[in-house]
């Protein structure tokens, strides 16, 4: 299972990369989302224990790691933020350059 | 010693008072004075103290961490620098405020200079304190502070008249120079303070035997050197000075004559003792001084230019006073500390006549002067006394300057190479010194306009009168300073004052090192200096009758540092202009180059040889294989092949809708995932902010022009190499991050320290069964508030980043009248109606809108469920936010923005997050004032007896579960908002 996951955390964050370098502006944002994502996963992935139950305090058996559980909440909340902003970047830079195309920002020739 | 420092820096809260608006730049310049005579006054009053060659030291911690200090050091040296300039800064002063009045009364053009007068004081000022702080520095980096002050000064005093492309370019220029210099000189203080363990000047002195013997002497001492060759326009870095003329002529008296070219002098007087003494030292020293002392004699014959001659003999001056440094010798720290004053007196003097004259003439051109000794009298016989130092005449004090001159370059203990060609060139300059001194008195007093200048440089009507028709003598105030300064030359030399005297032994023994002791008799018997002596006056007295010849030879085309310089910027530029074309402002490209260079890192220092052998992986293996194989595996591994398909489909699909929405299956996928590790609380926020990223992201999409995307897409697909090298990019990085996962998910850490305690603890602390709650808002409540405000802040920022662009765009083209009336209907209230159309005026199923109205009410409930119990089930405060917010954004995809502003009136997301956030502050600090501590959990609810449901908690916990989901909701909402506005384009 962990090589299962790891080569799924590899596959998403190459994917993300791969639509980060696109052209066009609103993929590079889907790759940034799903860059993000396999971090979190992978995150969540480190925890010291493997567990069959949730962490709560009334669960018996080994319970899952509720540290990386809690900074990684911490994470995606942040991340949503950050895209949101990215996002609103996005739109204000093509409706500068006018343009929906990575390639025609090119602020330095101006 | 505080005392001093405190009169001294008077000066730098002296540069507030140009601001006061009513006084006249005369009165300004009076006042002004008041701060260097103060220092002036405060310095000669430690002058006992250090005349037998005491230190005064003081200072306060600066970077204790790396022993650096603001310290102060007064010495016989650092007096003598002390006293030319607050004095000679005094007398500055109060000269520009006439030099800056202009001559011929005009109320209009006083008024309109009035401000720039200020500035021209301020900079004056500026630079008075930065160069005082230099010379009574006593830590090499508070010395090096103060001494890139003076450049600054100086190139702001330069570039003064800022409409002068010459003066602009002459003030980049010795900023370049000296400011080059300087970086070089940092580099070799940093040296000596490393070998010699302090940056203390104390300490750097007293370990002169180190320094010298260390193997990074010579570097050291080159830096230092370089710096103070290029501080103090020694050849081949003296091409700046000539070009510095162009500031208005008291900043070049005080500056380029006095006192800032003598800081390079200086510091190398102050770092002799430690430095020193060295066969590289005494070579370096002599040889440049020695080029420098005949180039600028040699140039400065040729100059047209009044303050051109000057600032050629000044260079030549400065040589004679480095070449004095280099030798090891007390009669030449003697003949030093003589020339220092000599030529300050005398260079400052003649300056300030220049301006005179061109302030009453308008010109400076000798060729065209002439004849002014009847019209300025008193400007002629100051003119002439000065000029009589300059030229080394008895009985002034040039003359005594070059008499000891002349016997420290024939010292026994010189090489007897140099006791030639020193004395031979020594005497050379003194009769070009003499010629050129002539030259000024004489040419532009007493001969006619032309007269001395072959006819060739005499074209264009040079030989006109000039301006002298309506030429001045100026006013008293003005030839204060240059008669000062000239009488001082006569007295010093005639009278001997024993307080001179002694500050001129104490400078010299400062720099020596030794005691060296000073007399200052001009007579000392016929000796080989004094057969000299006339050799050169009798030299200079013919080379002034043939001076009309001389010029008429044409120059040596020699090595035009000049023209170095500008080949030099210019190849720079060249530089600059490959360099920015390499910036194609391709984002695409940069992101492609630095992923590039992150995995050639890795592949080259990534050590990735050790991951793959070492002891993780094969265990790594043999767990894989232990693994039963049962439903919640199967179903994990489900999940996550969905994700990577999920994200794999959004890029090859084609319409950008669907791609957001595979992005957002790929996401649930994800929470799935999570669901089963198992973290429930997680999950849930991983799914609801999954589906509000879709929701934002379809808004946003709906605002970039379509055709675009499309087109972007069709040339993305076009171009098959970069396609190419973006996959391989993304296959290189996703195998990176893979082998990082496998190595962390071998080699992580089977125990925790932290997690047990948080089980432990969890429920007896906090009162929260729900251990990740229990984390999130209890033992890191405060990452948790920070995390609110960041995530507001975020909220906030769209909202201005495009609200705000677009209001400003909207104030920017004023509206027509009709526009007027059409913004007016606007805002009228619409009428309650129930909308029919919903987002972008798209038609809604009756369906669709009973939904909405039916979903916002349950996520309400939803939302205070889960602020309720999220302590012992999933689900918290964040989730509750986001969850309402998707209510939110249903409606307004149901209804249309403004219905849904017009029915949610009371939603308005900036009180939402100021109150949220109050809201969690005040749940945290309320504790601290019912026995607890900051952020510690207080159940209210049990504190008041209160009847609640079971399972219901009113404690801390659940007021920041409440103030989160409110601040959630405000930044959510103004996301929503921002991107939803109808405003279809920012144009």
């Amino acid at each position: 299972m962990e090589i299962l996951k790891a080569l799924s955390i590899g596959a998403l964050f190459g994917i993300g990369l791969y639509q980060l370098l696109r052209r066009n502006i609103i993929r590079s944002a889907i790759g940034l989302a799903i860059t993000s994502n396999a971090v979190n996963l992978f995150l969540l992935s480190v925890g010291a224990y493997d567990g069959v139950v949730e962490a709560y305090a009334k669960a018996i058996g080994q319970r899952s790691d509720a540290l990386p559980q809690a900074l990684i909440l911490t994470a995606i909340v942040i991340s949503l933020g950050g895209f949101a902003f990215v996002l609103s970047l996005l739109y204000v830079i093509s409706a500068r350059y006018r343009t929906g195309d990575n390639d025609e920002v090119k602020g330095l020739s101006h | 010693m505080l005392a001093c420092l405190a009169g001294a820096f008077a000066s730098a809260a002296f540069t507030l008072v140009p601001g006061i608006k009513h006084v006249s730049s005369r009165v300004m310049g009076w006042l002004l004075a008041i701060a260097p005579v103060a220092a002036f006054v405060a310095i000669t009053a430690q002058l006992s103290t250090v005349a037998d060659g005491q230190a005064l030291t003081w200072q306060i911690p600066w970077l204790p961490a790396f022993g650096i200090a603001f310290a102060f050091y007064l010495d016989g040296l650092s007096a003598l620098f002390g006293l030319i300039v607050t004095g000679i800064g005094a007398l500055v002063l109060i000269y520009s405020g006439y030099y800056l009045t202009p001559a011929h009364d005009d109320a209009d053009a006083k008024s309109a200079t009035r401000n720039a007068d200020a500035r021209f004081f301020l900079y004056l000022l500026l630079f008075m304190t930065s160069m005082l702080g230099l010379v009574l520095a006593g830590d090499v980096i508070t010395l090096f502070v103060f001494w890139e002050g003076t450049s600054v000064t100086s190139f702001l005093l330069i570039a003064y008249k800022t409409k002068d492309e010459e003066a602009r370019s002459g003030a980049f220029k010795a900023l370049f120079v000296t400011g080059g210099g300087g970086i070089a000189l940092l580099a070799g203080l940093l040296f000596a303070s490393a070998i010699s363990g302090s940056t203390d000047l104390t300490s750097i002195l007293r370990n002169g035997e180190v320094l010298r013997n260390h193997a990074w002497y010579p570097v050291m001492l080159g830096l230092i050197a370089f710096g103070a060759f290029t501080k103090s326009a020694q050849a081949p870095f003296h091409f700046w000075l000539p070009k510095a003329m162009t500031a208005p002529t008291p900043a070049s008296a005080y500056l380029h004559s006095a006192t800032m070219v003598k800081a390079g002098i200086y510091l190398m007087a102050r770092l002799h003792p430690a430095l020193g003494n060295t066969e590289m030292w005494f070579w370096l020293l002599i040889v440049t001084g020695g080029a420098t002392m005949l180039i600028g004699a040699l140039i400065g014959l040729r100059q047209s230019d009044l303050k051109g001659v000057l600032a050629y003999s000044t260079i030549s001056q400065l040589g004679v006073l480095m070449m004095l440094i280099g030798k090891e010798a007390p009669s030449a720290f003697k003949a030093l500390a003589i020339g220092v004053l000599a030529h300050a007196l005398y260079k400052g003097a003649l300056f300030m006549i220049v301006g005179i004259v061109d302030h009453s003439t308008g010109t400076r051109d000798l060729r065209r002067l002439g004849n002014l000794w009847r019209i300025m009298p008193w400007t002629f016989a100051v003119c002439g006394l000065a000029a009589l130092s300059m030229a080394g005449l008895p009985p002034l004090f040039g003359f005594l300057a070059k008499e000891t001159l002349l016997a420290a370059e024939m010292e026994a203990v010189l090489p007897q190479l140099t006791r030639i060609v020193l004395p031979a060139i020594t005497v050379l300059t003194g009769a070009l010194m003499l010629a050129q001194a002539a030259t000024l008195t004489l040419d532009t007093f007493v001969t006619r306009p032309g007269t001395g200048w072959p006819a060739s440089h005499l074209d264009d009507g040079h030989a006109e009168v000039g301006h002298a028709s309506h030429a001045h003598e100026a006013p008293a105030g003005m030839l204060l300073g240059p008669a000062v300064l000239a009488a001082l030359s006569l007295i010093i030399s005639t009278a001997q004052p024993a307080a001179i005297v002694a500050l001129l032994a104490g400078a010299a023994t400062a720099a020596y090192g030794a005691k060296v002791k000073v007399s200052l008799a001009l007579f000392h018997g016929i000796n080989l200096p004094l057969i000299l002596s006339s050799t050169a006056i009798a030299l200079g007295v013919v080379l002034f009758t043939v001076r009309r010849p001389i010029r008429s030879i044409p120059g040596v085309p020699a090595l035009n540092m000049n023209r170095l310089y500008d080949g030099v910027l210019r190849s720079l530029d060249r530089a600059a202009d490959i360099v920015t074309r390499t910036q194609g402002g391709r984002i695409r490209i940069y992101l492609a180059v630095i992923l590039s260079t992150l995995f050639m890192l890795v592949i080259l220092f990534g050590n990735l040889g050790r991951i793959f052998s070492g002891p993780a992986l094969p265990n790594f293996g043999m767990r894989l294989l232990d693994e039963p194989l049962n439903t919640a595996s199967a179903l994990r591994a489900f999940g996550l092949l969905l994700a990577v398909a999920a994200s794999f489909v959004s890029v090859i699909i084609r319409r950008d809708l669907l791609a957001i929405i595979a992005l957002g299956s790929s996401g649930l996928a994800i929470a799935v995932v999570i669901a089963l590790e198992p973290s429930p609380d997680v999950a849930l926020v991983q799914a609801v902010v999954e589906v509000l990223t879709l929701v934002v992201l379809v808004l946003a999409l709906s605002r970039l022009p379509r055709a675009q995307r499309e087109r972007a897409e069709t040339l993305n697909a076009g171009e098959r190499g970069t396609t190419a090298r973006n996959a391989l990019l993304a296959t290189a990085g996703g195998l990176l991050v893979t082998v990082l996962c496998l190595y962390a998910f071998a080699s992580r850490p089977r125990t925790s320290i932290v997690t047990p305690f948080y089980e432990e603890n969890a429920k007896p602390l906090t009162g929260a069964a729900d251990i990740v709650g229990a984390i999130v808002v209890d033992f890191r409540g405060f990452d948790t508030l920070i995390e609110i405000t960041v995530f507001s802040m975020a909220g906030i920022g769209v909202f201005s980043l495009l609200r705000l662009a677009m209001k400003r765009r909207e104030t920017a083209s004023l509206p027509t009248e009709g526009e007027v009336e059409l913004n007016a209907a606007d805002h009228r209230p619409l009428p309650l109606l129930p909308s029919l159309t919903g987002i972008d005026g798209v038609r809604t199923s009756p369906f669709i809108r009973a939904l909405a109205y039916v979903a916002l009410p349950l996520t309400f409930m939803l939302a205070i469920v889960q602020m309720i119990y999220g302590h012992d089930q999933p689900g918290d405060g964040f989730t509750a936010g986001v969850t309402l917010s998707l209510g939110v954004g249903f409606w307004y995809v149901v209804f249309g923005y403004e219905r849904t502003k017009q029915r949610l009136s009371l939603l308005r997301p900036g009180p939402l997050i100021g109150v949220g956030i109050l809201l969690a502050l005040v749940g945290s600090v309320a504790p601290l004032f019912l026995g607890g501590g900051f952020f510690s959990p207080f159940d209210f609810g049990a504190a008041l007896n209160l009847p609640l449901p079971k399972g219901f908690y009113l404690s801390t916990s659940f007021v920041f579960e409440v103030a989160i989901c409110l601040a959630v909701l405000g930044a959510a909402t103004f996301i929503i908002d921002t991107l939803g506005h109808p405003e279809r384009d920012l144009e």
